[in-house]
């Protein structure tokens, strides 16, 4: 379920790579999987790992690592969460509904054909057009229907976090795609403002792939992340930022008077 | 030892032999799903689930007929000693743990469909170049497509609020079937084609 320790961002901190039950290399339960199932597996690799731990998760990947924060926190140095949710919005309901709809009609594949330029720029999707069909291969390889299919319902029959948002007192940085159209802004705005020691990031022209679309920027926002915990700099404080453009690039407050929530530069509507 | 099948001939087509291999194993499996369901049918549907089994049956039948007409056949003498097993290993069985025994089959059925058209992915198996107009691939791909789809029937039936306090005993029958028997004879067979899947 996991790989060996590599380095984030070249920095010192190795890191281990986990995939959910039922996706790629994982573990592939025949006919169920639920989220204590999900939560156990990291459970196990975390025990083993030494001290300090950062706990990072993506998309459903978050909606475990926060599970694990909350049930587990007090193993954890630090928690960074990607493009993720800690409750089903309506539209995220429905979404995920079609979702399994199109794989159970369509496949790996036609799930792949929706996800791609759904979560995807086209800066990063027009260079790769001629060489889409060796990219999507390699995940349909590795991915079986009835799995992700397992995987996907694991997910659609959960009870929301939010109430049990206040309980995760680790800090933890909240990073979501400026155009991340499957899990906008607002479901990353709960986060923010349940879990005390956390700022919001906005990943300037990214969508809800932005670790794939842009791994150095994502990786040196961990590391920073992680040396500032370490150091004892980090300050959450529920404060909204924008990431560079580039890695190693400083880091915007977000304009204050503005909403944050607003695609338009709207001024805020006080409480 | 490969993960795909080949080398392919000069037209980019699997090999006869593989074919011949890989389509009579699925015309075992599936022709053995389509002659359950077939007994299976002669009852009244009840539930909502069983009206997934009338298309069911077609579609199995339908893979039997497509491998039949899409395979480029050859005579394989290890068939006379592999066959038996096959078609041994597809019998129906009560499932352990479940007092009514005509449900307990049922769920054995259901879990046999699930293994089938979950763990056997004859597409995967093709390399990247095989011809689009291979008749073989091009069965194999609709075979692993039209999976996805039949596979619900059983999903929804092993899912089902009814079998929820059998949950364990269903788990286990799906579990056995899936990997115990039908990996082990589906990766036997490849083995003996020299194809290795990397599966976990």
């Amino acid at each position: 379920m996991g790989s060996l320790p590599r380095r984030i961002g070249g920095t010192r901190i190795p890191r281990c790579h986990i995939r959910l039950l039922g996706q790629g290399a994982s573990d592939k339960p025949g006919l169920f999987i639920n989220q204590d199932d999900q939560v156990a597996a990291p459970a196990l690799l975390i025990e083993q790992l030494e001290a300090p731990v950062f706990l990072s998760g993506i998309s459903f990947g978050g909606l475990i690592a926060l599970r694990y924060a909350i049930e587990h926190g007090n193993r954890l140095a630090g928690l960074a969460l990607m493009s993720t949710f800690a409750e089903l919005s309506p539209q995220l309901l429905l979404l995920g509904n079609a979702l399994r709809t199109g794989l159970t009609l369509g496949g790996t594949s036609y799930l792949q054909d929706l996800l791609l330029p759904m979560n995807l720029s086209d800066a990063w999707l027009g260079p790769q057009l001629s060489n889409l069909e060796a990219v999507k291969r390699q995940g349909w390889l590795t991915n079986d229907v009835y799995a992700l299919q397992n995987l996907m319902e694991s997910f659609l029959e959960f009870k929301p976090l939010t109430p049990q948002l206040s309980a995760i007192t680790i800090p933890t940085m909240i990073m979501n795609g400026e155009f991340d159209f499957l899990t906008p802004r607002t479901l990353h705005e709960t986060l923010r403002l349940q879990i005390p020691d956390s700022p919001l990031v906005i990943i300037p022209r990214a969508f809800h792939a932005f670790t794939l679309e842009k791994p150095a920027l994502t990786a040196d926002l961990l590391s920073r992340f992680a040396e500032d915990v370490l150091s004892g700099k980090w300050n959450g404080n529920r404060s909204v930022w924008i990431a560079p453009e580039q890695a190693g690039d400083p880091l915007i407050p977000f304009p204050p008077g503005h909403d944050h929530l607003r695609a338009i530069p709207a001024h805020e509507v006080p409480a | 030892m490969s993960m795909f099948l080949g080398p392919l001939d000069a037209t980019g087509r699997v090999p006869p032999r593989q074919q011949t291999r890989v389509a009579a194993f699925l015309v075992s499996c599936h022709g053995a799903m389509a002659r359950q369901l077939a007994l299976a049918l002669a009852w009244p549907m009840k539930a909502a689930w069983h009206t997934q089994l009338n298309a069911q049956f077609y579609r199995e039948s339908e893979i039997v007929s497509l491998l039949l007409r899409a395979t480029s056949w050859i005579p394989d003498p290890e068939l006379l000693f592999l066959l038996p097993s096959w078609e041994a290993a597809w019998l129906p069985r009560a499932t352990e743990g479940i007092a009514d025994r005509a449900q307990g089959l049922t769920i054995d059925i259901a879990a046999l469909g699930h293994a089938l058209h979950s763990v056997i992915r004859p597409a995967a198996l093709l390399p990247q170049e095989t011809s689009a107009q291979d008749p073989f691939a091009l069965a194999s791909r609709k075979i692993e497509f039209e999976s996805g789809r039949v596979m619900q029937a059983q999903i929804m039936f092993l899912k089902s609020a009814d079998l929820l306090p059998l949950r364990n005993a269903v788990t286990a029958a799906v579990e056995s079937r899936h990997h115990l028997q039908v990996r082990k004879l589906w990766e036997e067979t490849l083995t003996g084609l020299g194809v290795e899947r990397c599966e976990p």
